[in-house]
């Protein structure tokens, strides 16, 4: 379960205080698909750094299944981060010049699954998503942007994470592709019991969650 | 896959950049290890120099030069006492004399000419046949300069003429001989019909040629050398030395020998060094080491910049995948280590290339180098011309020697080398690197999402 309480994120500039987040409280029950819908700027993308411990608030408290990660120091967020935390951009973000396989081996290495069992859990995950073995080999520039984010959402799948975070992740896609991915992302996530975030624009896609949350300004305007 | 094979997989991504990184790393390691060897091999050549040059103290009694001057010769039991000071490692002793057609049937080789003439004049006495009767005369014939000597072998300090002793014939009287016996310099055995084991006669004494030699030079070759104690004995002059030099265990208790051996002979003798003329012969090679280690520090520095600044252009070109990375899991360390294996990498290959490089021109450089430093120090007459007329005997190996102990440096690459080689390189990457994984430290994950 993902509980937020009273979160806060002030970033200062000079004398100029900006409260990109301010005070927001919610709780996602575990292994629900919630949404966060908002204007550029309104603190968004933000709020996804903070619930996935890429940043600190400077207020608040965020619980992920009990345990409260606005308290961890840096070497105990990077631990949580890769084991408990799964991360879908909108640029996919893969590494140009890995493997789609390799791409998806990654996050295991650095949680010390061993070898044997992560390229099982690759290959696995790759064949969920719909990717050929042929497709696993290639390396992201000679995939599509659909087949990119299918190895973008089988990365963040990788380590079973309790929260997937996704940032606008059929921001860069076609609207059929768009839609593919979000019930790709929607039905793995049910299969694997983990509780879903995601930022978008489309207020389609954002009617399909179990919960949408509305921000301005930094602010929830209503549930 | 491991951060190492990425590491190293990633030095690979930008085929050209890699290709024109590794070139420039590697002419800068090949600079630096021709600069090393030059370093090493002209470092040997001085020790070798400071161990065989210079390290000599010339002896002559007071106001006395060869046949110029005036005043008594030396002794034996005065040299005695400098055989005894600590450092001296042996004294070469000599007596030399004059034979002319009064006192031997020896015929000087060399043609008076009118220079000889000249000298005879002003020196206001006159040698030869033709002349008796007191003055100079046309028919001035030299006379022939015989060396008594404890060291037959070495002309430096066996006359005035210097020069490299080489046996033609025959052999070398001991040191200690007491025999009469002589080695004849080959244009005076030409002149008379001398060979080995003809005889002539000196001091109305029949002398036994045991050896030829040639000297390389006129003067020397018209010259008769023999054992110390024989002359002693046949001149008349029982324990007299008229020069000796005294080979010192380094160059550096030169000045101390000197000083000593003043002391134990007193007003007696005038006591000279070559120190200053040895330290003129390696100048231009310190030069030349001095020169190699700057080149050397500047190749070192100049390899680490370029792999910093590569280094510092990589990560910033990588900042949005140092955010991924960090944000999917990986620590500082392991990014770092992961950028540090890519500028190994790239330093390693460099080396290879530098490697190669440096065994190839490290002799060439090494030899330009003293080449240009050589004809840029070596004037005419700068050394044995007379700037160091007063070190007697020492002298008179420079002028020839010095250039001949430039051109024979030979820099060579060994192991040690190479893997001074490859130790600069993993200190050029790690080095170059550093500040790099600083900035690399710097980035948040978070800017990913802001990047978005």
């Amino acid at each position: 379960m993902l509980k937020v309480q009273g979160l806060k994120k002030i970033f200062q500039a000079g004398d100029l205080k900006v409260a990109a987040v301010n005070g927001v409280s919610f709780t996602v029950p575990e292994g629900q698909f919630a949404s966060i819908v908002g204007r550029s700027g309104s603190g968004k993308s933000t709020l996804l750094s903070l619930l996935g411990a890429l940043d600190k608030p400077t207020e608040g408290s965020i619980e992920i299944d009990g345990n409260d990660i606005s308290r961890m120091r840096d070497h105990e967020l990077i631990k949580y981060r890769c084991q408990k935390i799964g991360f879908v951009f909108q640029g996919y973000n893969l590494v140009p010049n890995l493997t789609a396989l390799e791409n998806v081996l990654l996050p295991m290495e650095f949680a010390k699954v061993p070898k044997k069992q992560r390229l099982e859990r690759a290959k696995q995950l790759l064949d969920q998503v719909g990717l050929s073995d042929d497709k696993q080999q290639r390396k992201p520039g000679r995939l599509s942007g659909g087949e990119q984010q299918r190895v973008a959402i089988a990365r963040a799948l990788a380590n079973k994470p309790k929260l997937i975070l996704a940032d606008e992740p059929t921001g860069n896609l076609d609207s059929q592709t768009g839609k593919m991915i979000f019930d790709l992302l929607h039905g793995l996530a049910k299969s694997e019991n983990t509780t879903i975030v995601t930022v978008t624009h489309d207020l389609e896609i954002a009617g399909k969650t179990d919960k949408t949350f509305r921000l301005k300004d930094g602010e929830f305007k209503d549930k | 896959m491991n951060v190492v094979t990425r590491g190293v997989r990633n030095a690979f991504r930008n085929q050209i950049r890699t290709f024109s990184i590794i070139v420039i790393l590697g002419l800068s390691i090949g600079l630096s290890l021709a600069m090393l060897v030059a370093h090493q091999a002209v470092g040997q050549k001085i020790t070798d120099i400071k161990g065989s040059v210079g390290n000599t103290v010339s002896i002559s009694p007071a106001g006395v030069r060869g046949f110029e001057g005036g005043g008594n010769p030396l002794t034996d039991a005065q040299l005695a006492k400098v055989k005894t000071l600590a450092h001296v490692t042996s004294v070469s002793e000599s007596l030399e004399d004059r034979l002319t057609t009064s006192n031997s049937n020896l015929q000087s080789a060399i043609n008076a000419g009118s220079l000889g003439q000249r000298f005879a004049q002003n020196s206001g006495v006159s040698f030869g046949g033709g002349g008796q009767g007191g003055g100079t005369t046309q028919t001035f014939t030299p006379p022939v300069t015989l060396v008594g000597t404890t060291t037959p072998t070495d002309l430096s300090a066996t006359g005035p003429g210097g020069g490299t002793f080489r046996l033609k014939s025959g052999a070398i009287f001991s040191s200690t001989s007491t025999d009469n016996v002589a080695l004849l310099g080959s244009s005076l055995a030409s002149k008379n019909n001398l060979k080995v084991g003809s005889t002539f006669t000196a001091y109305g004494t029949s002398i036994k040629v045991v050896g030829i030699f040639d000297a390389g030079n006129t003067f020397s070759n018209d010259q008769v050398i023999m054992p110390l104690a024989t002359v002693q004995m046949l001149s008349g002059q029982a324990g007299d030395i008229t020069s000796a030099t005294v080979n010192v265990d380094s160059i550096t208790n030169v000045d101390s020998i000197t000083s000593a051996a003043e002391k134990v002979l007193g007003s007696a003798a005038d006591v000279t060094n070559a120190a200053a003329t040895a330290q003129q012969t390696v100048a231009p090679l310190q030069n030349i080491q001095t020169i190699s280690l700057y080149s050397l520090i500047g190749a070192v520095i100049a390899g680490a910049v370029i792999i910093l600044l590569t280094m510092i252009m990589i990560v910033r070109e990588r900042r949005r995948e140092i955010g991924v990375l960090k944000a999917i899991g990986a620590s500082n360390a392991k990014v770092m280590f992961q950028f540090m294996t890519e500028a190994v990498t790239l330093t390693v290959l460099g080396a290879v290339i530098g490697i190669a490089l440096g065994v190839a021109a490290g002799n060439p450089i090494t030899k330009l180098l003293v080449n240009n430093s050589s004809s840029t120090t070596t004037a005419p007459g700068s050394f044995g011309g007379g700037v160091v007329r007063a070190a007697g005997a020492a002298r008179r190996s420079f002028g020839g020697g010095f250039r001949n102990s430039l051109s024979s440096i030979h820099a060579s690459v060994g192991w040690s080398i190479i893997l001074y080689g490859f130790a600069a390189a993993i200190i050029i990457a790690v080095v170059g690197s550093a500040i790099a994984s600083f900035f690399i430290a710097k980035v948040r994950p978070a800017e990913v999402m802001r990047a978005e």
